[in-house]
């Protein structure tokens, strides 16, 4: 009798543990980065974007609410509008990150903008963007630094 | 009776569909451009070698690009196909297109730091700006659309709004057509070789 007493008393426990477990379950440890990259600067252009796909395997919807990084004095989240041809870079507030969905930081669309860079960087830099989630917790991403390329996407080395 | 109503809707519907039939003309879906007189796309800037005339490349295909070195992705997306687009033609088709560069924002973009800019892309870009009443009267000829954005969150202030396109002026110095950003390096070039052979 007793140790039904004692065995439901730890299962009690072990639930607690793992409901708490959920509950507390900050949104960085539900975020994978994936090809993360910075864009090379042309001499003297004063900013660059970064890119990358963040993708949500929680069952929360996340939102980016910021970046930042050592290499330039202002880092912002922005987004291009094509209207009619014409783009317009405008800040936004936050990037949404769908539960089991993804972001996807694309050249012509969301970016992290760096602006004013403190030096100019080089080819295969690696610069370290810290993002920000709506729970306050955040998660460092390890971004290389590469040439413009005409691509969506730079050639990414394919581990097989 | 009944028939007679019959015949008068009978004749109705003749009358309308003779009359769609001789003056309805449903636009067609394929229609050439607009044929105002064709574009001139000439201009004389400044670049970091002195000044710059599209007439100087008489002869070649010209491809004009508008914007601004602040631009962090539209700018080097759109410089970098076009760079690579000519790379993959041959060294004698290559030698008949010039690309030039046009910075609609003159008060942060010097013609010197223009150079560096372009080269980075092609060593044989050309990067010239002006004054900002010339900037307007070439963009308006060619279609460009540009406006400097008040943007609080901006690091240096402002963002420029452009099109995004690249513009062909063929050998004559008159527009020939554009190429939509982001268009793939191999079909910029299928473009051009279209262009360089009639």
């Amino acid at each position: 009798m007793k140790e039904r007493m004692l065995m439901k008393k730890l299962s009690l426990l072990a639930a607690g543990l793992l409901f708490s477990a959920g509950v507390l379950a900050a949104a960085a440890d539900n975020i994978s980065v994936q090809d993360p990259y910075v864009r090379l600067a042309p001499p003297n252009a004063p900013a660059t974007g970064a890119f990358m796909v963040i993708k949500n395997n929680g069952d929360k919807d996340v939102k980016v609410l910021k970046a930042d990084n050592p290499v330039s004095k202002v880092t912002e989240l922005h987004t291009h509008l094509n209207e009619g041809g014409v783009m317009k870079m405008r800040p936004v507030p936050a990037i949404e990150v769908k539960a089991k969905g993804q972001a996807v930081l694309q050249p012509g669309g969301l970016h992290v903008m760096m602006i004013d860079l403190k030096a100019p960087m080089k080819e295969g830099d690696v610069v370290p963007i810290t993002l920000t989630f709506d729970d306050g917790s955040s998660k460092q991403v390890d971004a290389k630094v590469v040439r413009p390329t005409a691509a969506a996407m730079p050639p990414m080395e394919h581990k097989h | 009776m009944s028939e007679r109503i019959l015949m008068i809707i009978a004749g109705l519907l003749a009358t309308l569909v003779l009359g769609l039939a001789l003056f309805w003309q449903p636009e067609m879906p394929e229609r050439p451009l607009p044929k105002a007189a064709a574009v001139n796309g000439d201009f004389t800037l400044e670049s970091g070698s002195g000044p710059v005339s599209l007439k100087d490349y008489r002869g070649k295909l010209v491809l004009v690009y508008f914007g601004y070195t602040f631009c962090p992705d539209i700018c080097p997306t759109s410089l970098a196909a076009t760079a690579e687009g000519l790379k993959l033609l041959r060294p004698e088709e290559a030698a008949r297109v010039a690309m030039i560069f046009i910075s609609v924002d003159p008060e942060r973009d010097t013609p010197a730091r223009l150079k560096e800019y372009v080269e980075f892309f092609h060593p044989s870009m050309v990067g010239v700006t002006g004054a900002p009443g010339a900037l307007a009267e070439i963009a308006k000829r060619y279609g460009v659309f540009y406006a400097k954005q008040k943007v609080v969150t901006a690091g240096d202030g402002y963002v420029v709004d452009h099109s995004a396109d690249t513009y062909i002026v063929g050998p004559d110095g008159l527009l020939l057509g554009k190429i939509a950003h982001a268009t793939p390096p191999d079909q910029v070039a299928a473009e051009l070789r279209k262009r360089l052979t009639p």
